[in-house]
Parts: structure tokens; sequence; C-alpha cells
């Protein structure tokens, strides 16, 4: 695979906008540790967070954190 | 995640599950030395995504009248939402509603399932999200820059969970064409990332 047409791709394929072939084909030439696309998908991830973050934030209710730390704790008990 | 599902409950629901992922995924992400905060915003992005495409897939197989009233807000017509949330892509990615195997990977309504997870190592270290977090506003308006048809697929792409074959339905324009504008808006981004935060480095 020649890695120079991937450089606008990495960021599509962290967001799953890509092909299944594309995306498929990616993730094998990942796979494989070719060390230019490897920097290029951190690279990339960095982008999608920014992007992640584009919309207005939103407040969740707060029975929501109540909730998930009631679950946390039956979590962790076994391990007190 | 409450821009991506039709409804606050289910956005609720994912930002718990994602929390809960979180709690176990800690030590992992310690050790490889990742941050917290990428994790949890590209992880409850695709979530949210996941979800999103089963409920497009559950509209979808309803019937028709489904796909729009019951995968999207009926009262947000001509908001980015719901023109995103009533759309039912063929290759909607099926998900009976529980996270699978508290594995990170990137969304991709493509994916094979047999695909590994992606290594954790992929994720920025802390130190690169504290700058990009200090340059946020900035970046942001940068987005607002882009042309309204790039702005429009980019935003079809990361809040609507929707590929580039199924952008181009969604925007009436051939595939390539889509194809040809969301790489444009990706390389503008991360262009202008790369200028705001300093760590522009020459592609030679």
């Amino acid at each position: 695979m020649d890695c120079q047409h991937l450089d606008e791709v990495y960021e599509l394929w962290w967001l799953g906008a890509l092909s299944e072939k594309g995306s498929l084909d990616l993730r094998e030439h990942l796979a494989r540790g070719c060390p230019h696309c490897l920097a290029r998908v951190r690279d990339a991830a960095e982008t999608v967070y920014i992007l992640g973050l584009s919309s207005k934030p939103a407040r969740p209710h707060p029975r929501v954190k109540s909730e998930l730390l009631r679950q946390i704790s039956r979590k962790a008990a076994p391990h007190r | 995640m409450a821009h991506i599902l039709p409804s606050r409950d289910a956005a609720e629901e994912i930002l718990q599950e994602v929390f809960a992922r979180l709690w176990s995924e800690s030590p992992s992400l310690s050790q490889e030395g990742r941050s917290v905060v990428a994790w949890l915003v590209v992880t409850a992005r695709e979530a949210a995504v996941d979800r999103l495409r089963a409920l497009r897939k559950t509209a979808a197989s309803a019937g028709p009248q489904g796909h729009s009233a019951s995968a999207g807000k009926g009262s947000d017509h001509g908001t980015r939402k719901s023109k995103a949330a009533a759309l039912a892509p063929s290759a909607a990615k099926s998900l009976d509603g529980k996270p699978e195997a508290m594995k990170f990977r990137p969304a991709d309504g493509a994916r094979a399932p047999a695909t590994d997870p992606v290594p954790l190592a992929w994720l920025p270290q802390p130190k690169e999200i504290t700058l990009i977090d200090s340059r946020l506003v900035l970046l942001h308006k940068a987005i607002n820059q882009l042309p309204k048809p790039q702005r429009q697929a980019l935003e079809l792409a990361v809040f609507g969970g929707l590929s580039e074959s199924e952008i181009a339905a969604e925007m009436g324009e051939p595939l390539g064409k889509v194809r040809t504008s969301l790489r444009a808006a990706v390389t503008f981004v991360k262009h202008r990332r790369q200028a705001v935060c300093g760590t522009w480095t020459a592609n030679i």
C-alpha cells in the first residue's frame, strides 16, 4: 500500500466514515506496523478529539452521576 | 452525545456506559500514558454513533414511516441533529444496546467484528490534549470558517455517524465530490491545529 495517498484518510478512519474496504485495508496496513501511518493515525486522533468537542456541550441530569457512582461502587466492592 | 442522539435519555444512558467503561480502562490508560479526556471524547462519540446507527436500523426495519419519527427528534426539523438522525443508511451497524467487550475502537458501521481493538497507544498523550484544550476556542472558530458544504459533510460524519457514501446520498451529491469535501475539511482542521498548537511539521 502506498502510504502517501492515505494522508487525508486517517481522521475519516477514526470517524468511521470510510468504506468497508477502505477501513479494513487501512486497519490491516496499520497492524503491519507501518511507522509513517502509525504516526499519522496518532496525529489524526488529536484532530478527531477537536471535532468531537465542536458541538455545544450539554449538562446531564444529576441522577446520571449518582447512578454512575452507585454502579462503580458495586464494581469496586469485591476488591475491597 | 446529546448532539448525536435523538433523546436526552439515550445520551445520558450512553454517558453512564462510557464512564463505567472508563472505570475498567483507567489502569490501562494510565499504564500507556494516554489522555483520559481524549479517550472519553473519542469513545463517547463512538458509543453514541453506534447507538444512533442501531436506532436507524430499528427504524428502517420497522418500516419507511419509522425512520425520522423514531430515530430523530421530530421537533428538531431543520437542525443539524435531526437531519443526521433522520437518516436510515443501509450500512447501519447492528447494536443491541450493550457495550462490546469494553475495548477501545473507533466507530465504523462497516468494520468487521473480528477486527482487533485499536491500541490505546494510538490516543494522544495528556500533554498534547492540554495544549489543544488551551487553543480549543480558536480551533473551533477555524472549523466554522470551513465552506458550508465541507462543514455540512464533516458534521454528518462526526455527529451523524455517516460514511462517505451515506453522506453523498444525504447531500444529494456525487460520491467523488463528497470525498473531496471531507478530505479538504479534515486537512484544513488538521493544518489549523498544527499551526495553532505549534506542532506543524513539513510532510517531506
